[in-house]
């Protein structure tokens, strides 16, 4: 298909943080997050902080935005992609301060509107099936690039997911990759006490997909995972064993990481903790 | 219009498919594990780099075809007209009509068009496509305008639902015949009495509308294969001057085309009797074969003329005397006559 041809010379083919470290990068991703949830006092910070090295390795290793696509399934994260794309000049830092209020582009679950990423949704459990059709898209046309996936441990209880991940490893949709926050937190509780999803690498495995069981706070094994994800003849999945409190000690040993509350001495705590580590 | 018994032709949706993808390669053929039933193996057959076997998992399928309706292909999916609508609803709202994407949604076996039970029979089907905004929803009646809305529909920015009669499709307009997306077509202009209807009651409500002519009422029949977004214009034309009007489906009486046209009829003030033809707020249920179905939920043509009748009489237009029998339409193999 003409409209769909391979990325032409001179596309920047360079991962879209490159450069930065990716730790630090992960702490500027929680920063961003702080100051746009403080100011409702509540919302979706333990997404951000779980996922924040998932996120931050992403740009710095692998996603070139020019060529590869990249899906945020739980729309709830979203917030990790504005800060993370604000991070690299691709979206007006400014606008963070809008968003979850009202009119702004910047909602605070992610919809069909959000800028940053090139799919997103609030209903969960779909993200999975549009990455695969970017990468059936990709493969259809004849197109080099990779379809990165956000996913969320709490969407392995919706069907679709499982739909998906038989469909891709039939197919061997090998430039698809897909990054599990497995945080093991959902409204209801910790995902464990709800539903067992263990054992996550193998159910994957079985699925016909290359999968990785690995620490999602360290940036060396994320980094070495999306390496291989390059060269695998399958699907990959990064299993990133998450907490929903990294990255910010001075939270509460019992803080809800679905739905974080933050009073304003909380707040004042969290922002010094992560400045001066960014200092 | 030809008359019945109608002759008969397969596979009309999937030939009009395979020739206009054969001149536009950006349409994919999708399956959910039906594509003998879909008449979609000519497609298969022909152009096998373009067809996507999904498999059983229609709420992949759709975000599926979501996502690659956004990057340029137009995306038909096919499977039972049950299994594209209750199953993958939420997918269908989130991840094509939302954002408005391009995907044609190919929906078979229409209402009680089939013997196999609830589970089967999409009853439902228009009314719970009609609460999306932005969906385009087609009835499609006979197999010269099933070869005329498939090139019509490609290019609608939207998504759209096209809904087929599975098997043999009765050939009952003439050879050119036209489909338009903004025009209801008026097949009797009469003044009385208004029959509207869409897809498979189309033959019922023609049967109906001559056996009320006969007895002395001016009857319009209006074909509506574009139930949203409706003809609203031809509708009140016509209505406007009706004394009663008859919303004639293959479809549960609540939230299709009855139900567009009892909104339509208070949204404009028009004051005029509805009756609505369909299956009364129930379930069908597993049979034989259907036609037993269509008698039995009062969608024969016979059931058609009595509420046409009815709503007459107490409209006080109908002449007195008996309901006006139907013709019997005597069929041989490979014709098609409505019950």
């Amino acid at each position: 298909m003409s409209d769909t041809a391979a990325p032409e010379r001179g596309r920047n083919d360079l991962p879209a943080g490159t450069g930065r470290d990716p730790a630090r990068f992960a702490d500027a991703i929680r920063l961003h997050a702080l100051r746009m949830v403080a100011p409702q006092g509540f919302g979706y910070l333990g997404q951000a902080l779980s996922c924040a090295e998932l996120v931050a390795t992403l740009y710095t290793s692998a996603y070139r935005p020019e060529i590869d696509d990249v899906v945020c399934s739980p729309g709830h994260y979203i917030l990790a992609f504005y800060a993370a794309e604000a991070e690299v000049g691709r979206l007006d830092p400014a606008l963070l301060d809008t968003y979850g209020k009202n009119d702004s582009d910047l909602e605070a679950i992610g919809t069909e509107r959000s800028p940053g990423v090139d799919l997103t949704g609030g209903s969960l459990g779909m993200g999975l099936s549009g990455a695969i059709g970017f990468a059936l898209a990709n493969r259809l046309s004849g197109t080099q690039g990779f379809t990165y996936a956000l996913i969320s441990d709490g969407e392995l209880q919706e069907g679709q997911i499982w739909e998906a991940a038989l469909f891709a490893g039939h197919n061997k949709l090998n430039r698809l990759v897909v990054l599990l926050d497995a945080n093991n937190s959902q409204v209801d509780g910790p995902v464990d006490t709800i539903t067992t999803l263990e054992p996550i690498a193998d159910k994957w495995r079985a699925f016909g997909w290359a999968a990785h069981d690995i620490d999602g706070h360290d940036p060396e094994a994320i980094d070495r995972a999306l390496k291989a994800a390059l060269q695998s003849e399958l699907p990959t999945i990064l299993i990133g064993r998450t907490s929903t409190r990294t990255g910010l000690a001075c939270l509460p040993a019992d803080a809800d990481g679905h739905f974080i509350k933050l009073p304003e001495e909380l707040t004042r705590l969290a922002t010094e903790e992560l400045e001066s580590r960014l200092a | 219009m030809r008359d019945a018994p109608y002759a008969t032709e397969l596979k009309p949706y999937g030939r009009a498919l395979l020739a206009l993808a054969e001149t536009r390669p950006d349409i994919l053929c999708i399956t959910g594990d039906l594509t003998r039933q879909c008449e979609i193996d000519l497609f298969q057959d022909k152009l096998p780099g373009r067809f996507i076997h999904a498999g059983m998992a229609e709420a992949n399928m759709m975000s599926m075809a979501g996502a690659l309706a956004r990057r340029g292909y137009i995306p038909f999916v096919h499977t039972f007209g049950v299994f594209a609508t209750r199953r993958p609803y939420d997918q269908i709202v989130n991840t094509i009509a939302y954002p408005n994407l391009p995907v044609r949604i190919v929906g078979f076996m229409p209402g009680v068009s089939t013997p196999g039970g609830p589970s089967h029979q999409a009853i439902d089907d228009v009314a719970i496509m009609r609460a999306i905004p932005g969906m385009t929803i087609v009835d499609a009646a006979d197999a010269q305008e099933i070869a005329d809305i498939v090139p019509q529909i490609v290019d609608v920015p939207g998504p759209v639902y096209l809904r087929l009669k599975r098997g043999e499709v009765p050939v009952m307009f003439d050879e050119g015949h036209r489909f338009s997306l903004t025009r209801a077509e008026v097949i009797r202009d009469g003044g009385d009495v208004a029959i509207l209807t869409s897809g498979m009651m189309l033959a019922s409500a023609v049967q109906a509308a001559d056996a009320l002519t006969e007895a002395g009422i001016s009857v319009s029949l209006v074909h509506v294969p574009v139930i949203k977004p409706l003809d609203r214009e031809t509708l009140i034309r016509v209505i406007g001057r009706a004394k009663a009007v008859v919303a004639v489906e293959n479809h549960t009486t609540i939230g299709g085309l009855g139900s567009a046209v009892a909104e339509l009829i208070a949204d404009e003030g028009l004051g005029v009797r509805l009756a609505r033809v369909g299956l009364a707020d129930t379930y069908a249920e597993g049979s034989l074969n259907a036609p037993h179905l269509f008698q039995k939920y009062s969608l024969s043509s016979q059931d058609v003329t009595d509420a046409a009748w009815r709503v007459a009489e107490r409209a006080g237009i109908a002449a007195g005397g008996s309901v006006p029998k139907v013709r019997a339409v005597p069929v041989q193999a490979g014709e098609y006559a409505p019950v």
